[in-house]
């Protein structure tokens, strides 16, 4: 019975995912229950961005939590639309992201969201990085807790990190010690703080080598599995609980290389993902291509954990790690990265997913769709949606333009 | 072609600033054909480096409200596909190169988009964010100095600092000019005051210096009448047009507080000057200048500066305009709203596509500014 059902599905799952729940079931639970046990341990919890330096929080003992994926996961919970909407009664507009706007529709309507809301922070920390939706998001709620806010300003790289820019952040970093210092009443430990850096290392090389397997064709994951098992890496990096499930999973993968085993059977087609997942259409959207015979054997949003650190002492190599990170860099440097990809994957195709919500991620694709077709000749193509909010969703649309894009590989 | 004869007569340079906002640069050549003009999109960029430079700084306002150009999405401010689609259409083609500012994600984009697909030099400065972090200055001052050497090798000439000095010197003398201006408002059309602010953004400086200080005592005289209106402050992001002040003045309503883009935040704040080092002046004029919502000087610091100055100015009602995608000044609106209504501030929150008002926007101002006009005070 179940193997007819995987049939139908063309998915195989992975057996790990039982490890990835306990590990992510155990976070989850220590975050919502913080309150039980955070003072008592002396350990204040951070609403942090996805993009934040959290091996410096780790050191200072701070307990993060993730408002962005506590967002994904509202919307592969179908809570998106409903905390939204209270987002938006309450004056935010529809075109606002919608991770931010379900975000504020938990924190006002708590018993509309998925796992009761998110507890409340004792601080927030957020680092531009990625955005500069994050710095107002967070100042609406920081005036909301009246918590403190930590913001680290990391200046967008339209070539290489400058020595200014590198300097500034330093010196900010420097500024956040001495914050966290009076926040945690804690003087930082260094040798923690490198114990932190180490650990992160480790579990960014355990994701960077799962991913590296998918170069074998057929390729051992799809991109849903490269969404849903990229949670560990962005919440619990620098954690040992992170580390064994990486190490879990960085077996299994290898031994379905070793066995030849596809992520969906009889691949046809590689392809490579640009953007965040469609969360609320995890399994339908992917599906249209998995049927057809076209898995997406890398992706950029996931790749984006898959980073090694630069070098230099501790604070330094935050400086330069997480301000060259791709989404603060040019086209040029994105268009290449993708072009790299499509050649080290020996990717097919890609398809660009123009999200709403995430300008500095999609305002520039159609550019750099041009820049890749052009320099790989590969196609490229590019579907409108959004990343958590569903009314952005056309399906007929969409299933026309997948439709239409996979048949021009009717020949391989 | 212009000659600067023709400023010797107030209502000859009041003609021309009136002029000059409604072309938009359009005639610039013509009109100016011995100047070389340099594009910029924000505030933020330093227009004193670009005056040092020998150049003449040229705002980008868009022609139209609803182009597409095909590497921007439908989900894009009016302001980043009009310029954007001008550029495709060569409308910049004159200019001696194209300056962007780090202020929200979508110029971040469009900088970089433009380098792909435009004709255009670009040019890009990135200033801090949090614009009173620990090495924001110092950050601040070396971009500066990056962008100094960006102009002087767009330009082929070494920027002198003797250039430098005269254009900040010019600019001080503008915004004194302007503030004088905006202390007339009161008393004289809010679309009178937001053309000649806007000319001062699309227009070579020296004249516009001189014509606005020869049109100043007509203005002043003009200014002697009362008025009987509803008093307003207006807080948006680019405004192009006078659409909206015209709106407002037709229904009864005043403009008395400024906080747009294109409006008195472009010249309001302090000019510092005095060091050493030029460059630490402009640093100091952009940091301390009045924050647009993309820049952070602390927490709540731009929400308390306007209700401030709405309560300085007598505002009865704030009309906060957000653009159809313009998540900065969006985000803002939200606290805006809340913090003028605590201070017994009638507020209305206007989405606009562009910078046109039609007849929804009507009804709802009309609404709004009755409201003003009935109630108690007036």
């Amino acid at each position: 019975m179940q193997v007819s059902q995987e049939k139908r599905r063309n998915y195989r799952p992975l057996v790990s995912s039982k490890t990835l729940q306990k590990t992510m079931g155990r976070y989850y639970a220590l975050t919502n229950y913080h309150r039980y046990w955070g003072k008592l341990m002396r350990r204040p919890l951070a609403w942090v961005t996805s993009g934040a330096p959290v091996e410096l929080l780790r050191a200072f003992n701070i307990h993060s939590a993730y408002p962005e994926q506590y967002a994904a996961i509202y919307s592969a919970r179908n809570a998106t639309v409903n905390l939204c909407e209270v987002a938006e009664a309450a004056g935010y507009s529809q075109d606002l992201c919608s991770y931010a706007r379900s975000n504020i529709g938990g924190v006002l309507r708590p018993d509309l969201a998925p796992l009761g809301g998110m507890p409340k922070p004792d601080l927030l920390v957020a680092c531009n990085n990625i955005c500069g939706t994050v710095l107002k998001w967070y100042e609406v709620l920081a005036r909301h807790f009246d918590v403190p806010l930590l913001v680290l300003d990391t200046p967008f790289l339209t070539g290489e990190l400058t020595t200014q820019a590198k300097e500034y952040v330093l010196e900010q970093l420097n500024a956040m010690v001495t914050d966290l210092e009076k926040i945690t009443h804690r003087r930082l430990d260094e040798k923690k703080l490198a114990q932190q850096m180490s650990l992160s290392r480790e579990i960014t090389s355990l994701w960077i080598e799962t991913r590296q397997y998918c170069r074998a064709s057929p390729s051992p994951l799809n991109a849903p599995d490269l969404f849903i098992n990229m949670a560990p890496i962005v919440v619990l990096r620098g954690s040992h609980e992170g580390i064994n499930f990486y190490r879990k999973l960085r077996d299994e993968v290898k031994e379905r290389v070793d066995l030849a085993q596809g992520a969906i059977e009889n691949e046809r087609i590689r392809l490579v993902w640009d953007n965040i997942a469609i969360w609320p259409q995890l399994f339908s959207f992917y599906k249209m291509f998995s049927e057809k015979g076209a898995c997406f054997v890398t992706d950029t949003y996931s790749g984006g954990w898959a980073v090694e650190q630069a070098p230099g002492t501790p604070l330094e190599s935050l400086a330069a790690t997480y301000t060259e990170v791709f989404l603060n860099r040019s086209p040029k440097y994105r268009a290449n990265q993708l072009i790299n990809l499509i050649k080290e994957f020996k990717a097919d195709g890609f398809v660009m997913h123009s999200n709403r919500s995430c300008k500095p991620y999609s305002l520039v694709q159609e550019v750099i769709r041009k820049e890749v077709i052009h320099e790989t000749g590969v196609p490229g193509l590019m579907i409108e949606a959004d990343m958590a909010d569903p009314r952005a969703y056309a399906e007929e649309p969409v299933r026309n333009r997948v439709q239409a894009f996979l048949e021009t590989f009717d020949d391989l | 072609m212009f000659e600067n004869n023709h400023l010797k007569d107030p209502r000859q340079s009041l003609e021309l600033l009136l002029e000059e906002a409604t072309l938009m640069g359009a005639k610039r050549l013509i009109r100016y054909p011995n100047r070389k003009f340099f594009g910029y999109f924000c505030s933020y960029f330093p227009e004193e480096l670009i005056l040092a430079a020998g150049l003449e700084p040229l705002r980008l306002l868009p022609d139209s409200e609803n182009p597409t150009p095909v590497e921007l999405p439908a989900y894009c401010c009016s302001l980043a596909r009009g310029t954007l689609d001008m550029e495709v259409r060569e409308k910049w083609s004159d200019l001696v190169g194209i300056g962007f500012t780090h202020t929200c994600d979508t110029m971040q984009c469009l900088s970089g988009i433009w380098a792909a697909c435009g004709n255009s030099k670009t040019v890009d400065i990135v200033p801090p964010v949090m614009l009173n972090a620990p090495g924001a200055s110092s950050y601040y001052h070396a971009e500066l100095g990056s962008l100094l050497n960006e102009l002087t090798a767009l330009t082929k000439h070494e920027i002198q600092n003797e250039a430098l000095r005269a254009a900040l010197v010019l600019c001080a003398n503008t915004r004194k000019l302007v503030t004088e201006l905006d202390a007339l408002r009161f008393n004289l059309p809010s679309p009178l005051i937001f053309s000649l602010l806007r000319a001062g953004q699309l227009m070579p400086r020296p004249e516009y210096a001189l014509a606005l200080e020869n049109c100043l005592p007509l203005l002043k005289d003009m200014a002697k009448e009362t008025h009987n209106k509803a008093n307003v402050l207006v807080s948006s992001a680019v405004l192009e047009n006078n659409s909206l002040f015209e709106m407002i003045e037709e229904l009864g309503g005043r403009v008395v507080a400024d906080d747009t883009c294109t409006g008195y935040r472009h010249y309001s704040g302090v000019t510092v000057s005095g060091s050493e080092n030029l460059l630490l002046d402009i640093v100091q004029r952009y940091t301390n200048m009045p924050p647009c919502p993309c820049k952070n000087r602390s927490l709540n610091e731009r929400i308390s500066y306007l209700t401030a100055l709405a309560k300085q100015r007598h505002a009865q009602g704030a009309i906060i305009i957000v653009r159809k995608y313009c998540e900065p000044h969006a985000w803002d609106a939200v606290t805006l709203s809340e913090s003028f209504r605590r201070c017994g501030i009638r507020t209305l929150t206007l989405e606009l596509e562009g910078a046109n008002v039609g007849g929804q926007e009507r009804t709802r101002l009309q609404a709004f500014l009755e409201s003003l006009l009935e109630g108690p005070g007036l």
